[in-house]
């Protein structure tokens, strides 16, 4: 019965989606804010519903019940409760649902948030992101139902895949959904930007913490993923361009361009259509991303059911999206011209704009390196596929680009530089980094791209800590106080600036991790028999003996491997080639000893029936710890971002109407404000929608 | 950059690249309808039991063409690898095993075919891997395609009459290596093979 409970709701919530696709736009044609009230109860309902069916499937995941189809293909008795919850979204059915459930959750969330400060636009954002709600409830409802029962009722459950038992996986799939939906939000405010015609900086500003969520969860998303990749999957390498991995990194390139891009219209309210562009685009690729891997038109590592029916209804729903945003920002194009024109080509804005240049020839690398086995195959029925080196030829050039720019773009003024400022910026980061360069050949780096990557890695590095050893020493005289405490001033005065500069101090620690795990990676591919030894670098690998192992719902053969520096042993090592009974799927699990802020790994992928031999794939990683520390340090200064305070302005369609919330800065009087607000937030709308629309 | 566009020449520039995103678009949408009908998965059932397409290849080592049907008569093995690629190199010391059984045979030809990569990263991880047959670069993926290869590694046996008998998708480790030996090359260097 709970399962139809849920099922029941998440069809109600189809039919509040439609209502608020509709209503709030019957509302605006009519001027009539109870049709938009009722948009709003709507999203704030849907929320609910979709939850109590979430909430529904997790009871069925709870008490083992297999009469539910999706519940009998991802769960089994013997999981543990955390694997049990996690196979909600360990297959197509349920990974909708969760779409769904994380839209609506935004979406009240964003209408919430910026009810009182947006009133004009919310109606359109309602809109929008009820179409998109509406395409996945139907999706979720019609071509694959999670709540569809089975009779007869199987005895236990088919178990969820193995590959997936494992906490960054389990996390991996969430985090993605996190970020693409994220990115829902800023791009219904672009398109309500587009409809309403208030097309000035508003949307931009109101969307930035959004953005940067949204950016966040899709950096957690992907890092995670690699992370499964190396050692779950046994690869030893965290990326392998295969095309579901591309499917997520799209998204984030154009995020990140974009994200870079609106201080420009922030601050010299340039590049206006180029970041409705960009946000389209991004969110854009997030359905894109979701057909591909859904629709299982390309080959991956990521096995996913294919059926042609729910590819075309996918299709159909991203072209009409695609169709929609792009048409729209077409028509609307012509509003849009900037009226300032960039000074020179040596300035920060000019920075911007190669910045984004730069993300764009990346983005187009990658689509086309994962769409071309698909043109091959509609042209010419064949079939072949795209291997890391293309990606890396053109990557590497225009990565070693990206890392340069931010050593510069930071520190450059706006409109125009001076050769004295150029001079003062940049001399001695250029001077540090050409001893770098010098320094890295003396001890014996000489393949180019770790070279190049290195001596960029120091310019950048000296080009922040200059900034900030200035900055501290100007904040701390002016203050009276020591440097440190200066530097804490100087956040206080820009914690936006400073939180940004430390994402990119991440990347650069992740730069220095992906070059050494990368260039200088040792691996040995052998066959070993008990007693056999293998050099490592600096270690030794001795195989000491194999011998079977079990666990509650797999059998294994695990080999033992003592790990030596010179003669002293320093780990013992216990990888094994697990088979899971219950699902029949053989798995690598790969055995991790930290050396530094590297890794010595160790899988055996074969093993030899009467267990006289393994096949042993050995590798030693220097600095790969980085890579992921690297990522924290850049959700740290994320975080920081999204954190820090910044005053909403209320923005009504009438300046003169709005005039009284000109004075919300202080926090008490804003309180107030918002309370009066909530009280006629009827008679509020419509002020904001009832004279004409304003064209910014 | 669209800005400094429209300020020079207001509608042409508009117009540009408008239709260019709409026709971008368009052709993404068919593409994707195109390829739903497609399954990555599937492999074309023709191609084994068909006369295998002919090579034309340069030897990786040695200045000089490789073709298939030099080796009319005998038994090819046909192995597509990439030194990036990671099961390759667990099917290495397998395939090196092979050869060391029956490169002895003049009836057993193995033709390693490098496919998209660097030729000096293919020596080396020869090198490092070691190496006891011959390789042919598959330069512009012509090859590949014709053998409708769309992942490496992947492996070709061919008998005598150049037909096409088995299509090995994966790497050639375990049950797959046994079947291979004993259940497919000796049967045909024998002449005891039955279809396959």
């Amino acid at each position: 019965m709970i399962i139809e409970l849920g099922h029941f709701a998440v069809i109600t919530a189809l039919v509040l989606a439609v209502l608020g696709i509709v209503s709030p736009i019957v509302g605006l044609k009519r001027r009539d804010a109870v049709w938009v009230e009722v948009g709003r109860q709507a999203v704030t309902l849907n929320f609910v519903l979709i939850s109590v069916g979430m909430l529904a499937m997790i009871y069925a995941y709870l008490t083992h019940d297999y009469s539910v189809k999706y519940v009998y293909a991802t769960s089994n008795t013997k999981l543990s409760i955390f694997y049990k919850i996690a196979g909600l979204w360990g297959g197509h059915e349920g990974s909708l649902l969760l779409w769904a459930w994380v839209l609506a959750l935004f979406c009240m969330m964003a209408v919430h948030i910026h009810w009182k400060t947006q009133p004009a636009v919310m109606p359109y954002l309602i809109s929008i992101e009820s179409v998109v709600l509406t395409g996945f409830l139907l999706l979720t409802l019609f071509l694959s139902n999670p709540f569809e029962r089975i009779f007869p009722v199987p005895a236990d459950g088919k178990d969820l895949n193995p590959l997936l038992q494992d906490p960054a996986m389990v996390l991996h799939p969430p985090f993605l959904y996190l970020g693409y939906v994220g990115l829902s939000i800023p791009f219904s405010f672009a398109m309500a930007a587009l409809f309403s015609g208030r097309l000035g900086e508003e949307w931009i500003k109101a969307t930035q913490k959004w953005t940067l969520a949204a950016w966040l969860f899709l950096t957690i998303g992907i890092l995670m993923g690699g992370y499964w990749a190396y050692y779950e999957l046994g690869w030893g390498g965290y990326w392998g361009w295969d095309p579901v991995e591309n499917a997520a990194f799209m998204p984030w390139l154009v995020a990140t361009a974009f994200l870079h891009s609106v201080m420009v219209q922030e601050t010299r309210k340039m590049f206006k259509v180029w970041n409705l562009f960009l946000i389209i685009l991004a969110f854009s690729l997030s359905l894109i991303g979701t057909f591909l891997v859904r629709s299982g038109i390309l080959s991956s590592v990521h096995s996913f059911a294919t059926d042609p029916g729910r590819g075309l209804f996918i299709l159909g729903f991203v072209a009409f999206m695609l169709l929609l945003s792009f048409g729209t920002l077409i028509l609307r194009s012509a509003k849009l011209k900037s009226q300032i024109e960039m000074d020179s080509v040596i300035s920060r804005e000019a920075v911007f704009l190669f910045n984004n240049l730069f993300f764009l020839v990346a983005l187009i690398t990658v689509f086309v390196g994962t769409l071309y086995p698909l043109l091959v195959e509609a042209l010419q029925f064949k079939k072949v596929s795209v291997g890391p080196p293309y990606y890396n030829t053109v990557f590497m050039p225009v990565a070693l680009g990206l890392v340069f720019l931010m050593g510069i773009g930071p520190y450059i003024p706006w409109r125009k530089a001076s050769a004295q400022n150029l001079k003062d910026l940049f001399l001695m980061p250029s001077l540090v980094a050409l001893g770098g360069l010098v320094f890295f050949l003396a001890v014996g780096i000489r393949h180019s791209y770790a070279l190049a990557g290195l001596t960029v890695v120091c310019f950048v590095a000296v080009a922040i800590f200059r900034d900030f050893a200035k900055i501290s020493s100007f904040w701390a005289k002016r203050e009276q106080v020591g440097r440190l405490q200066g530097f804490l001033t100087a956040y206080k005065k820009n914690p936006r600036r400073l939180s940004g500069i430390l994402t990119h101090i991440g990347v650069l620690v992740m730069i220095i991790g992906i070059i050494f795990s990368t260039i200088y990676q040792t691996e040995k591919i052998l066959i070993m028999k008990p007693g056999d030894e293998v050099g490592l670098g600096s270690y030794r690998l001795k195989l000491i003996r194999l011998y079977g192992a079990q666990g509650v719902n797999w059998e294994a053969q695990e080999g033992l491997f003592n790990v030596y520096k010179g003669e002293a042993l320093i780990a013992q090592l216990r990888p094994q080639k697990r088979f899971y009974t219950v699902s029949q799927t053989p798995t690598t699990e790969t055995a991790i000893h930290q050396v530094l802020m590297g890794h010595v790994f160790v899988t055996i992928p074969e093993v030899s029936p009467d267990g006289t031999w393994a096949r042993v794939r050995a590798l030693h990683n220097p600095l790969v710890l980085w890579v992921w520390y690297g990522g924290g340090i850049m959700g740290i200064g994320v975080i920081l971002n999204i954190l820090r305070k910044t005053r909403l302005k209320v923005t009504a369609a009438r300046p003169q109407a709005a005039a009284p919330e000109g004075a919300v800065s202080l926090p008490r009087q804003a309180r107030e404000e918002v309370l009066q607000h909530r009280s006629n937030r009827w008679q509020s709308f419509l002020n904001a929608v009832r004279p004409g629309r304003k064209e910014v | 950059m669209k800005e400094m566009a429209e300020n020079k020449s207001p509608s042409a520039g508009v117009r540009g690249w408008q239709i260019a995103l709409l026709v971008g678009i368009f052709g993404l949408i068919i593409l994707f309808y195109k390829g739903l009908w497609g399954n990555p998965s599937f492999i074309p059932p023709v191609i084994v039991g068909t006369a295998a397409p002919e090579i034309t290849a340069p030897d990786l080592y040695q200045p000089r063409e490789v073709t298939l049907s030099q080796f009319r008569g005998k038994v090819v093995v046909l192995n597509f690898w990439a030194s990036w690629c990671l099961e390759c190199k667990l099917e290495h010391q397998n395939l090196l095993a092979i050869q060391k059984r029956f490169g002895e045979n003049p009836n057993f030809v193995m033709l390693g075919v490098n496919y998209q990569d660097k030729e000096d990263l293919a020596r080396q991880y020869l090198q490092e891997h070691g190496n006891n047959f011959e390789h042919v670069r598959d330069l512009k993926g012509r090859i590949s395609i014709d053998y409708g290869v769309y992942g490496v590694p992947e492996t070709f046996v061919i008998d005598q009459n150049g037909v096409i008998r088995h299509k090995q998708i994966g790497p050639i480790v375990g049950e797959t290596y046994t079947f291979l030996v004993e259940g497919l090359i000796e049967p045909l260097l024998n002449g005891t093979a039955t279809t396959s």
